[in-house]
């Protein structure tokens, strides 16, 4: 019994290491180069979108199909890093990166 | 002239059952109406006071705002919710889903709504363009102290109880006015009576004693026949006469009321009426328990078994019977007549009715026998069937 625990949680420890590696893998390398923190983006996301169904469907749209209408990003940022590329990540990698987005900015919890 | 004002003012039972009636319906109108007034009144008093509150809460709401807008910005460096003491407050993103409340009724809210009350709270729902912190809708709570509330019930009881008194007021007039015309007619009814009462009671005693003075055996046979007539067209006339009386007088007279021994009285008024039947050829069948007494105004006895024999002749057949029964505490008149339907029995009590405009009479009797079994607790049970006569019973509790 005490082997299955062990294991059980060996397994989930190791799924949730693969989960935030699919969002540092992913998004924090190229963000890293912009002055504009993920932080921001978010807070950009919630000020136009408002609640977490809204900002991941606004943002899984933007990330598979990034315009520059729909983009967040002030022009100047646009014109001089560009818009960001397609996504290549499947839809359970973009959703799981989404989801991990959302869960370490979120302000549900946070305000004192 | 007191005799006249006693039964002038007296209201009979049709008029008061229509009196009732009307006051019902009319109460009920009246009701239907302040209810439907006050329920305006109320949600009048209410949205005003809201809009008078809504102003401060504007203000509130911007106050929040602002706070939520810095801390939008500023979230990264420090998170402290803006609050101030003259108010509560909450914030909901697009799918209602509460951020963050520091509302003593959060389970209250309601974010399709502007402004309203719940749980002796006044809550107010702003919807922002820009969603700081996510936040679409914020509410702002502050106490309702309720004052609207009680000045609103006191004006609506004080100006509603006026104004019902004043409609009550209105209604009773009204129906004086409505009513005025039947009054009068039974007034006249009754002012004809007693003047005819009145004008009756020489010329019909004078006849009787006469009748009585008569030597009959030294008249021929029929000589006698045609006396034998007067005496019962002058004791019928007699026999209305007493009843006028009663109805005219019996208001103002008490009950003399001693142990009458109701199966003499009983016996001599079968023995009264047998003459009286003997027009109608209709024969009399008594089975009188002797010695049976009753504590009661021998005149008003009289008068109610003279009614109920009096119906028995007057609604029979030719050539019919009379049953007469009596035990302690019921007595049975029962006859071979034209009999009652079910509805006439029920309305056979009311003054004026008659059941057979061909028998004559005022439809006086079972009023008068309904007013004494009354006084006395008596109570009248009616048995008819139409085409085969009626059983009357008379119970008391023995």
């Amino acid at each position: 019994m005490e082997r299955l625990t062990v294991t059980f949680l060996l397994t989930a420890s190791l799924f949730a290491a693969a989960d935030v590696n699919v969002y540092e893998q992913n998004c924090v390398p190229c963000h890293r180069r912009l002055p504009v923190t993920l932080e921001r983006f978010f807070f950009d996301y919630l000020l136009q979108y408002s609640s977490e169904r809204e900002v991941k469907k606004a943002l899984r749209r933007y990330l598979k199909h990034p315009k520059k209408k729909n983009s967040l990003a002030t022009e100047e940022l646009v014109e001089r890093y560009g818009l960001m590329p397609r996504t290549t990540l499947n839809d359970d990698d973009l959703r799981r990166a989404i989801d991990i987005y959302w869960e370490r900015y979120k302000v549900f919890g946070k305000i004192e | 002239m007191s005799v006249s004002s006693a039964t002038a003012t007296s209201i009979y039972r049709s008029e008061r059952i229509t009196l009732l009636r009307f006051l019902g319906l009319y109460a009920f109108m009246v009701l239907l109406i302040m209810i439907l007034g006050s329920t305006i009144y109320f949600k009048l008093q209410k949205d005003l006071m809201l809009q008078t509150k809504r102003l401060e809460l504007e203000e509130y709401s911007k106050e929040l705002i602002d706070g939520l807008k810095l801390l939008h910005i500023y979230f990264d460096r420090y998170r402290t919710y803006p609050r101030n003491p003259l108010y509560r407050s909450a914030i909901y993103d697009a799918d209602y889903v509460q951020i963050f409340s520091t509302l003593k009724h959060p389970e209250g809210v309601q974010l399709k709504k502007v402004i309203y009350t719940t749980d002796n709270v006044i809550q107010y729902i702003h919807v922002l363009d820009s969603y700081y912190l996510g936040t679409k809708y914020t509410v702002v709570e502050i106490d309702d102290d309720r004052q609207w509330f009680r000045d609103t019930w006191r004006d609506i009881l004080l100006y509603g109880g006026v104004s019902l008194l004043l409609f009550m007021g209105a209604g009773l007039l009204l129906m004086r006015l409505f009513l005025a015309p039947m009054r009068h007619a039974i007034h006249l009814l009754d002012r004809f009576i007693k003047d005819t009462t009145h004008e009756l009671n020489t010329p019909v005693s004078a006849i009787l004693s006469n009748i009585e003075m008569i030597d009959r055996s030294r008249l021929d046979p029929k000589t006698a026949r045609k006396i034998r007539r007067i005496e019962i067209g002058a004791r019928t006339v007699s026999t209305i006469y007493q009843d006028l009386t009663y109805l005219a007088l019996h208001h103002q007279i008490a009950s003399q009321d001693t142990d009458v021994d109701l199966s003499r009285l009983l016996a001599e008024r079968v023995d009264y009426f047998k003459i009286l039947g003997e027009s109608k050829k209709i024969s009399f069948q008594t089975d009188i328990q002797p010695g049976i007494k009753l504590h009661i105004d021998e005149g008003k006895m009289a008068r109610l078994i003279d009614n109920l024999l009096s119906n028995a002749v007057k609604y029979n057949r030719v050539g019919g019977e009379i049953f007469v029964r009596l035990r302690p505490g019921e007595l049975l008149i029962g006859d071979s007549g034209i009999g009652m339907e079910a509805d006439q029995i029920r309305e056979a009590f009311g003054r004026y009715k008659r059941f057979d405009e061909s028998a004559g009479g005022f439809g006086i009797g079972l009023n008068i026998v309904a007013m004494i079994a009354k006084e006395y607790e008596m109570k009248i049970d009616i048995r008819s069937q139409k085409g085969h006569g009626s059983e009357v019973y008379v119970r008391w509790s023995v």
